[in-house]
């Protein structure tokens, strides 16, 4: 089997944790936007599936390339259901009659957990690709030592 | 008399190292898809083919062994990422000692053409 693929599914990971960035780094952006209420803006999800390969996972060696494995991919961004936070500032343009102002319900809090998350599951990955890069190297390098 | 460069020990190390390679692709789609859910821990078994390639390990009989080692979903079947990464490792650092005694094997056979001479 072919190590270049093995590369490609690292990519695919390190992909999918860069789009989990992007919509964690919006979420917590938009924190502090305002709207009216409805308007508000909605937090970001990323959805991942495995794309399974050809032999759903099992295989043998023989007919087995890397292709075979499943690799992730973003299959789609969704907006969160939670509730807008309602603050009191009646003095805001955007306040209600209440004098509530509407902000996106976002928790600080889980973003950045899933930050940590992120950057350990990236870290990773490209740590899987570095091992396959030496390995690959080190074969390509075999007997040229003499 | 069998060829030098079909010798038992080039078929058996390159088998070993398909399936090397094998467990590091697994390693790597475990990685990949560890965040997703309902992904179902993958890992290679090859240990019982090993015995048996052993157990008939001789010039003719390697080179109709067939490779045999699967990819089976595992019997943990979350992925834990640090547990991964040290397996990874461990194979690693395995294949490269297949690498090395390929490497010994071949300098044997450099050896023998070079008929004991330096250089």
């Amino acid at each position: 089997m072919g190590m270049f693929g093995i590369l490609d599914i690292s990519a695919a990971g390190m992909d999918v944790q860069q789009a989990r960035l992007e919509a964690a780094a919006a979420n917590l952006a938009n924190a502090q936007t305002t709207g009216q209420a409805g308007a508000v803006y909605q937090p970001l999800t990323v959805i991942v599936h495995s794309i399974l390969g050809k032999h759903n996972g099992v295989a043998s060696s023989d007919s087995l390339s890397a292709e075979a494995l499943p690799r992730p991919a973003v299959s789609g961004t969704a907006q969160l259901d939670v509730p807008p936070r309602l603050v009191y500032d009646p003095g805001h343009p955007d306040a209600d009659a209440r004098g509530f102002v509407t902000m996106p319900g976002v928790d600080p809090i889980s973003s950045m957990l899933d930050l940590i998350s992120i950057s350990r599951s990236y870290e990773a990955n490209l740590r899987a690709f570095d091992v396959t890069r030496t390995l690959m190297q080190r074969t390509l390098d075999m007997g040229s030592h003499r | 008399m069998s060829s030098i460069v079909s010798a038992p020990e080039f078929a058996a190390l390159s088998r070993a190292l398909d399936v090397a390679s094998l467990r590091q692709a697994v390693h790597t789609a475990n990685i990949a898809n560890a965040d997703v859910p309902d992904y179902q821990r993958l890992e290679v078994t090859f240990d019982e083919q090993v015995q048996r390639i052993a157990d008939e390990l001789d010039p003719e009989g390697v080179a109709e062994i067939p490779a045999g080692a699967r990819v089976i979903k595992s019997a943990d079947e979350t992925v834990r990422l640090d547990k991964e990464m040290a397996l990874m490792a461990k194979d690693a650092a395995q294949y490269q000692t297949l690498l090395s005694a390929f490497e010994r094997s071949i300098g044997l056979l450099q050896m023998a053409i070079k008929e004991g001479r330096e250089g």
